[in-house]
């Protein structure tokens, strides 16, 4: 019987999605032996146009890092998705826009501005911007065109399965291989992670108080954070309530609060909104004045509630 | 000239604003109006969506400080407004357009009023910007 064919995109990526594939170290081997891959650009030689020539649905699983913020991302994108039968959207990126999604506080216009004129350490003394056609020497050359946003995959096009974290932990890389290769991927549109909080599977749960009243918000690097309690309740920001479970809290486990690179919970739309309910939930302060304090106690909010899913909160992006 | 008329719209708990009168008499005076079991169930993602579906502000209703039903809804609404405040900043959304009023008007005959002052305000401040003034092509 002939392998299933699988490929493996990077669109707007850092790597770090490939690098996690690879780090499942030696069982990557049985997995490269049980399908076909054929396309992989970080490792394998092949090319788009391999693809292009595939029929519709002859690649069995297209998996898809990165998000989406240029024309050539968003057509291959879309070429994927056409000769695959499953789409996974592999990462924070590909699944909620990734922190490359904070972009979104900013206008393209914005953006070219300061990259190529305005930022201190640009020589430029034309004012030139990348341009998607020009003529050199009597040739036209091209480039992709910036899009006015960051998108995450589901923006752009139907995706299956969600594999969420930045990037996703090699044993849940693993997981989803074996489910794939053994047939027992859940429902379609299921996140193949927990569907719980952080705060399930943490370690500092248990020394979680009852009640957590905080009349003041500590940065990280202002404190000695106690290693042996939940930083929530030492008055530290933590995203664990919001954020899915499934990283193994590789962060809490080195006395690092969670940033949610794993995303919302299940079924909830806007994780930085639900985060901002639970966290005045925790505010033990009545005065006005007080709590007008402490709020600016919550340093560079959109920052930190959004830092992984701005694309994909209700708001989108920065109005214009 | 309609067309420039700011949308509000108003989250006002039962408790405290118009429980005397049918809730059809406000709704004929008042557009936008959501009548709602108590302020504290007022979310973060309500107040979102919104200025998503193109509120120019919002304005929440609720009980006297120290008389809440439900005891503290209201100063929980309070806080999450705060809060919220600074990601509101961040998306370009002037702090004016989200308002929490704490008061008490059994038959509900200054919602109306409340709801004119807060677009007055709002209006001052032009039009609530969409989030991106051409539609770029991403799908199919």
């Amino acid at each position: 019987m002939d392998k299933q064919k699988v490929a493996i995109l990077w669109l707007g990526s850092c790597g770090g999605c490939d690098e996690t594939i690879v780090d499942i170290n030696e069982l990557i081997l049985g997995v490269v032996n049980s399908v076909e891959l054929v396309l992989w650009p970080v490792a394998l030689d092949f090319k788009y146009h391999h693809i292009e020539k595939m029929a519709d649905g002859e690649i069995a699983l297209g998996i898809i890092n990165g998000h989406v913020r240029n024309s050539e991302q968003a057509e291959l994108a879309h070429l994927m998705r056409k000769k695959s039968q499953v789409i996974l959207a592999f990462g924070a990126c590909a699944c909620f826009g990734g922190t490359p999604g904070l972009a979104n506080l900013r206008s393209k216009e914005d953006i070219f501005n300061w990259v190529y004129r305005e930022a201190p350490t640009v020589i430029n003394p034309k004012g030139v911007y990348p341009q998607t056609k020009c003529n050199i020497d009597g040739k036209e050359l091209t480039l992709p065109n910036m899009l006015e946003s960051v998108y995450s995959l589901d923006q752009v096009i139907d995706v299956d399965y969600y594999l969420p974290g930045c990037p996703p932990p090699p044993y849940l890389v693993l997981k989803a291989f074996t489910a794939f290769l053994e047939n027992t991927l859940p429902a379609k549109g299921s996140s193949l992670a927990s569907h719980k909080a952080l705060c399930d599977t943490c370690p500092l749960n248990a020394s979680k108080p009852d009640k957590i009243a905080l009349t003041e918000i500590k940065r990280i690097h202002e404190v000695e954070a106690d290693p042996t309690k939940c930083f929530l309740s030492q008055g530290i920001l933590c995203m664990g309530p919001a954020t899915r479970s499934g990283c193994g809290e590789t962060c809490i486990n080195i006395n690092i609060p969670c940033r949610g690179c794993f995303g919302p919970i299940e079924m909830v739309e806007d994780s930085g909104a639900k985060y901002l309910s639970g966290l005045a939930s925790m505010i033990d302060v009545d005065d006005e004045a007080d709590l007008q304090n402490i709020s600016t106690q919550v340093r560079d909010a959109m920052g930190y509630l959004y830092r992984f899913s701005l694309p994909i909160s209700i708001m989108e992006r920065k109005k214009l | 000239m309609k067309e420039n008329e700011p949308k509000i719209v108003c989250f006002s708990c039962r408790f405290s604003w118009g429980y005397l009168v049918d809730e059809d008499d406000i709704y004929a005076k008042v557009e936008n109006w959501i009548p709602i079991i108590c302020t504290g169930k007022v979310d973060p993602v309500h107040i979102l969506t919104a200025f998503r579906n193109g509120a120019d502000g919002v304005l929440i209703l609720g009980c006297p400080e120290g008389d809440c039903h439900y005891q503290d809804g209201n100063i929980e609404a309070r806080k999450r407004i705060n809060l919220l405040y600074n990601v509101l900043q961040s998306y370009g959304i002037d702090k004016k357009r989200l308002k929490l009023h704490l008061g008490t008007d059994p038959e509900g005959k200054t919602i109306s009023s409340l709801v004119k002052e807060m677009a007055d305000d709002v209006r001052k401040l032009g039009p609530s910007l969409k989030a991106t003034s051409k539609q770029e092509k991403v799908t199919t």
